[in-house]
């Protein structure tokens, strides 16, 4: 809140700007050093060749024609789109499902929603190792309980939609909760009077509610895309990117491309690649929704 | 509403609520077991005789996760002590210091919440590594302990909200920045504190793959990458394997259903991921 008395006293506006640099150093040195300075070495060393251990040289754009030349990066983005097909409209219609059914006012509701979130809390990790012995094929979980022997992990044509479901698993409590708190906040005055009209139960579902529920829609949406193109701890615990590249996403091939190949440079052109995409995307949803939308709920 | 149809309702909760309880209660189950009564017995059944042998293997053995356990805790707290202060003082500048620069400065701050973190892994990497801290503790806390626009642009919010006149009436009372910030602002803002605390505490003791980039070996392994490498490691003995993936899990149960209100009002204002 800046008042324009304060503006016209020179002395003040010293002190005030001096002030205001001494607060912001500490985390202005975070942000510069942490986020703004790696993105611009990312670029540089996209144009660098390094091992790891030998001496970093200059390659002008050869990562960038191997890169998009050899088929394995353009494998993980697809496998990377279709992950994010699979994953986002389902967690999205089971969050709402769910949320419709606590917002009922039903006594207990408090607690399923508590058992709903409990995964998104947890370490993707450790929850994808869990998964891994659940889904084994041999003294799995899964398959001792159905009574037979489906590689789940090891089918190149299974392994992706059940990555996809385990990570589904994992984010529908937050889907959830965000349904929650955009139909707990649809006015009561709205709803009594499309019961007036005479609205039955789905016709206020579809053509009330869900209208209405646009704005929490949109958000749930972004940033559930965003994450979910990133996805990482779940590959990386339940299958490694196999089994044939079918589970390769971008994330994943970085982190193999720099830390099993020892090519940093071609890892940095997938991570600028990246970068310009999740940007494109988040700009898009800027353009398209300018105000950023936060909920309480309590 | 009919009856009929309140029971097909909470039907279907219950069976969702099984559905996601389901993998913690089997890695629970399974950490207790015996690896005769895991191989002989069905997945389902009680600990018979229940046993804490693997925990114990799992914290004090080679895998060394109670070292795990401290290094991880160790980090996030301080991580989230300089989080804090960083973003206490930088919100409260951007909140109610008028300074030239403030709206750049602002934007900068919220267009850095559009990096991916899995882009910064690779340049951070080079970066530590020029500066000889690859596989040190401090290459775990330093890339996150001065500054998360997140945290700044939430305490910005917050901080908007108090009164100017309570700032005003200290400033007179003589009171310099530093402790209006500390009598006023700081225990005013308990909430979002709270919140931001609960955040930081559980992404960095859920954080996976800068700890694994950074770090090799045991001494530095942090609970992920320690369950991790168990994994690999001991791969197929699982009574071993559950008991590390419940050592990594139960701490933050146990902390969510404290919590449980403060969690659930944390992720719905923040989008916490």
């Amino acid at each position: 809140m800046a008042s324009s008395r304060r503006r016209s006293h020179p002395g003040i506006r010293r002190r005030n700007t001096i002030t205001g640099y001494a607060l912001l150093a500490p985390s202005l040195f975070g942000v510069v050093c942490f986020m703004l300075l790696p993105v611009l070495v990312v670029v540089w060393l996209s144009f660098q060749s390094w091992d790891l251990i030998g001496p970093i040289s200059f390659v002008g754009i050869d990562n960038y024609r191997s890169v998009l030349s050899d088929g394995v990066f353009g494998n993980s983005l697809l496998v990377t789109i279709l992950f994010v097909a699979l994953v986002v409209p389902i967690q999205t219609m089971i969050g709402l499902g769910a949320a419709s059914l606590l917002t009922r006012d039903l006594p207990g509701s408090a607690w399923f929603r508590t058992i709903y979130v409990l995964p998104w809390i947890c370490a993707p990790l450790a929850l994808g190792v869990v998964w891994k012995w659940i889904l084994a094929p041999t003294n799995g979980a899964l398959n001792a309980l159905v009574g037979a022997r489906i590689e789940w992990l090891s089918d190149p044509a299974l392994a992706l939609p059940t990555v996809a479901a385990v990570v589904i698993w994992t984010n529908v409590g937050y889907v959830t909760l965000f349904f929650m708190a955009g139909l707990l906040n649809i006015p009561e005055q709205i709803l009594e009077a499309a019961r007036i009209d005479g609205a039955g139960p789905v016709a206020m579902f579809w053509q009330i509610k869900i209208p209405l529920l646009r704005p929490t829609m949109f958000f749930v949406l972004v940033t559930t895309v965003i994450s979910a193109f990133q996805v990482f701890d779940q590959v990386y615990a339940l299958t490694q990117g196999g089994p044939a590249h079918t589970t390769d996403v971008v994330a994943a091939r970085i982190y193999y491309e720099a830390f099993s190949a020892f090519d940093l440079g071609r890892a940095a052109v997938m991570a600028v690649v990246l970068l310009v995409v999740l940007v494109v995307i988040t700009l898009a949803q800027q353009l398209y929704f300018r105000r950023r939308v936060t909920y309480e709920m309590d | 509403m009919k009856w009929t149809r309140t029971v097909g309702v909470y039907l279907v909760l219950g069976l969702g609520a099984s559905f996601t309880l389901a993998p913690f209660l089997l890695s629970i189950l399974t950490a207790f077991k015996t690896r005769e009564q895991f191989a002989g017995q069905s997945v389902l059944a009680w600990p018979d005789p229940f046993t804490v042998e693997n925990i114990v293997r799992v914290l004090t053995g080679p895998a060394e996760f109670g070292r795990a356990v401290l290094v991880t805790l160790l980090a996030a707290v301080l991580i989230l002590i300089g989080q804090l202060v960083c973003s206490i003082l930088a919100a409260y500048a951007f909140a109610r210091v008028d300074f030239p620069g403030r709206q750049v400065l602002f934007w900068v701050y919220l267009s850095t919440l559009m990096i991916p973190p899995v882009v910064l892994i690779i340049p951070l990497y080079l970066m530590m590594t020029q500066a000889g801290l690859r596989n040190s503790f401090w290459s775990l806390v330093l890339p996150f302990a001065f500054a998360s626009p997140y945290a700044v642009f939430l305490l910005r919010e917050y901080f908007r909200g108090i009164p100017q006149e309570l700032i005003d009436a200290a400033r007179l009372d003589g009171a310099n920045t530093l402790d209006v910030l500390v009598e006023i602002v700081v225990p005013l803002s308990k909430p979002i504190i709270a919140t931001l605390t609960l955040i930081t505490i559980v992404s960095h003791w859920n954080s996976f793959m800068w700890p694994l980039v950074v770090t090799t070996g045991p001494q530095w392994r942090v609970v992920t990458v320690a369950t991790a490498s168990l994994q690999s490691q001991f791969n197929g003995n699982w009574t071993l394997v559950m008991a590390a993936t419940t050592l990594a899990l139960v701490p933050l149960l146990a902390l969510f259903l404290v919590f449980q209100r403060q969690f659930v009002r944390s992720i719905t204002i923040s989008g916490f991921k």
